[in-house]
């Protein structure tokens, strides 16, 4: 490739360290910063409307305005950008064409940017690591203030409201998605139709009242400095919440499924002994969602490789061999039909032996120490 | 007929005489004006994965996201069959004409995702199929779902549907702006010396949360602006505490239903005003007057950019005005955009002044303007500022 232009929110962050707000996805693609990277160069450019997220070590000749690729109005901007960097015919890597991409009148050969970006995403380095560690940081923290209010007749858009309005002040750069107060039904049947007969999950928030004893599994993500953190637990609907028995074994059996993945995690393990190692310690009973995993990395996107237990199959899942600096968060899900069931995340970097934790909140009301 | 106050339609309640917006009366309007842009434009079936067309297409209500993600086929409409089709794993949040059967599973193999999206029924005739966009994948491999047909722009037709509101949009967008007003208020109350723009930022989303929209149109709802030196206009939230005697911006924005209503006014922290605000701020509203008025049936992005000009002011660093519906829709004026641009009737826009003054500060106002039959309607309230 001679070069890269991207529009995704995520590769521009990771391609240029730029940042932008949260902001609602028409907004957010109209007015979308873009980088692009000139094979050989030392420094990428960077078109963007937001002058205040730029990098203070991006050379000044490198910035320029906003591109407004998704207009035909316009147009002859980008291809002025795009002339000015590359000879008519280069072989471009992409992540996202609208239209006014795909008109091309210099003709270039655009080819899937992910060949490149997926593979230079997958290893983080060790500053990487830290800006996830304190994006969770700043998440849990920011999670308290919700917790703190659940009880039944909380709204689950109050508990967002809680979440929220600390989040800034804690130093998050930006928030990244609906958070999720999913109420679990405690039967598949009687929760959503799903088309793999599985669970639904995650569904969206409303603003439904909380009741008690909902069991509640919540879900939410925020960035710091472009990284993605990722918040998961279940939480018990009462002023004063105390697990059942049978919860809390739901409970003891998430955390050894856990436990088992960790004692085997580290450099040369795969996917897929990673997996069936989860299996294995939930009994034969495969402990993930149908359409998710047992684990997904995380980064500048709120998923990404490595992803272990997707359809994209047991071969897959062989290939991807553990390597330092890959981030894994740990999601399985105990199910009891009948009993709704128990769900948390958990995140660690893979180490040169071993792992290192990247979350450390508790998991109240269950044990305090796990 | 008589006019009548509609002040009983601000609220995010159903009432059970169902005065409210009447949602499966603007989805039908709403997917009947997809399908007459299908006829228009001959497109046999359209395959979307921008997020304002997914929603206006299917009506589902699905998870969030900040930011923008790139293209991928979410959502197929097929003319012949007039049904709608959506990638989603349950049926929660999916409107009752979507049935269980036009539905089709999320998949991480992009093969798995191909062979859903070939068995969906009629897509496998098309001769003509509309995207809103592509990726060098969904190029490469879309083609072989519908053999003979050929790959189109689909934009157009989505743009035409989406541009101009009937009334239940209309309705939403003023909820969201009463919600954005409520955040205004929560600001102006938090707006002391040495509170932080971050801690602004709080503020106004909790409000809007509690309000019942969680996900704010914009994380720019706030800045200082400079007292001293250049003025420029900020976008992230900051550290820095509000001092004294400054300008700052508040300019927060809703979504209800997915439809996006955003205003700006630029208030006093404390003390006296700077030297300069009183003309400051008659300059910026000169400005705002001029874009509202100029939101009229048939003018052009162009006739805006005069009216903006006629005020003396230079053309700002920021758009003069966008498109308003479910989130930031095209036109964009302003930036060197949109000077062909026509306004239809009954579109929505989101007009701003932004002026500055060195050793002053920066004025900001910003509305959300019908363009009505009978001229510009202001559908965001608020008091102006007058230091």
């Amino acid at each position: 490739m001679d070069g890269l232009v991207l529009l995704g929110s995520s590769a521009v962050s990771y391609a240029t360290g730029a940042l932008a707000p949260g902001d609602d996805s028409g907004r957010a693609g109209l007015f979308r910063p873009v980088a692009v990277v000139v094979r050989g160069a030392d420094a990428p450019h960077l078109f963007t409307p937001f002058w205040d997220g730029v990098p203070p070590d991006l050379p000044e000749d490198h910035l320029h305005g906003p591109l407004f690729p998704d207009l035909d109005d316009g147009i002859e901007h980008l291809t002025q950008a795009l002339g000015e960097l590359f000879s008519p015919g280069a072989r471009l890597g992409v992540d996202d064409q609208p239209h006014a991409v795909l008109r091309n009148p210099a003709g270039f050969e655009w080819v899937d940017a992910g060949s490149v970006m997926s593979p230079v995403k997958l290893r983080k380095t060790p500053d990487e690591v830290a800006c996830i560690r304190t994006a969770q940081r700043i998440n849990e923290l920011a999670m308290v203030e919700a917790q703190a209010i659940l009880r039944p007749g909380v709204r689950q858009t109050e508990l967002s409201a809680a979440f929220l309005r600390h989040l800034f002040a804690l130093g998050a750069s930006a928030g990244s998605i609906d958070p999720i107060w999913q109420v679990m039904a405690p039967t598949k049947d009687v929760g959503p139709w799903t088309s793999h007969g599985d669970l639904a999950y995650p569904t969206a928030t409303t603003d439904r009242f909380l009741r008690e004893g909902d069991v509640i599994w919540v879900d939410v993500g925020i960035l710091y400095e472009g990284y993605a953190s990722d918040y998961g637990r279940t939480w018990i609907t009462s002023a004063g919440p105390v697990p059942s028995e049978q919860q809390a074994s739901q409970f003891r059996r998430w955390r050894t499924v856990v436990d088992t993945v960790l004692d085997i995690c580290k450099p040369g393990v795969s996917a897929l002994q990673l997996g069936r190692a989860a299996i294995e310690a939930n009994g034969g009973e495969r402990p993930w969602i149908e359409h998710f995993y047992l684990a997904h990395g995380v980064g500048t996107d709120s998923a990404e490789m490595p992803l272990i237990g997707t359809d994209l199959g047991e071969a897959f899942d062989e290939r991807q061999v553990m390597e330092p600096g890959m981030v894994l968060v740990l999601e399985p899900v105990i199910w009891e039909e009948g009993a709704s069931g128990y769900r948390s995340e958990d995140i660690v970097a893979v180490t040169d032996t071993g792992w290192v934790a990247l979350s450390g909140s508790s998991y109240e009301p269950f044990e305090v120490t796990a | 007929m008589r006019p009548r106050d509609q002040g009983v339609l601000v609220g995010t309640m159903a009432l059970e005489e169902g005065a409210r917006v009447d949602f499966t009366r603007l989805r039908k309007d709403r997917r009947e004006r997809v399908f007459e842009g299908m006829e228009a434009d001959n497109l046999d079936a359209l395959i979307l994965g921008r997020i304002g067309d997914v929603r206006y297409t299917s009506g589902a209500r699905q998870l969030w996201r900040a930011g923008v993600n790139p293209f991928a086929a979410v959502c197929v409409a097929v003319r012949e069959t007039g049904r709608v089709h959506l990638l989603s794993v349950w049926d929660e949040g999916i409107p009752p004409e979507i049935a269980n059967e036009d539905l089709y599973p999320m998949f991480w193999n992009p093969g798995n995702l191909l062979q859903a999206v070939g068995a969906i029924p009629g897509l496998g005739q098309a001769e003509r199929v509309g995207t809103d966009g592509l990726t060098p994948m969904f190029g490469q491999v879309l083609p072989a779902l519908f053999p003979g047909g050929e790959l189109v722009d689909g934009s157009p037709a989505m743009a035409r549907a989406r541009s101009s509101k009937t009334t239940d949009e209309i309705t939403c967008i003023t909820v969201a702006a009463a919600i954005a007003e409520a955040g205004l208020s929560a600001l102006e109350q938090a707006l002391v010396p040495g509170v932080t723009e971050r801690e602004l930022l709080g503020v106004y989303e909790e409000c809007v949360a509690r309000l019942g929209a969680p996900n704010p149109a914009s994380e720019s709802a706030a800045f200082a602006t400079a007292a001293r030196g250049p003025v420029r206009f900020r976008y992230l939230a900051t550290d820095r505490p509000v001092g004294e005697g400054e300008l700052v911006v508040l300019s927060p924005g809703a979504l209800y239903a997915g439809y996006e209503a955003s205003l700006a006014r630029t208030r006093l922290s404390s003390g006296p005003a700077p030297r300069g605000a009183e003309a400051l701020a008659e300059r910026c509203w000169r400005g705002l007057d001029a874009l509202v008025g100029a939101c009229r049936a048939g003018n052009t992005g162009a006739d805006l950019r005069r009216a903006w000009e006629s005020t003396g002011e230079r053309l700002p660093s920021v758009v003069l005005a966008h498109g308003l519906g479910l989130g930031v829709e095209p036109p964009v004026i302003g930036l060197g955009r949109g000077d062909g641009a026509v306004l239809q009737e009954d579109a929505v826009l989101c007009v701003q002044s932004w002026v500055t003054a060195e050793g002053t500060g920066g004025v900001l106002e910003r509305a959300v303007v019908r363009v009505g039959a009978d001229g510009p309607e202001v559908l965001t309230r608020v008091g102006r500022f007058a230091p």
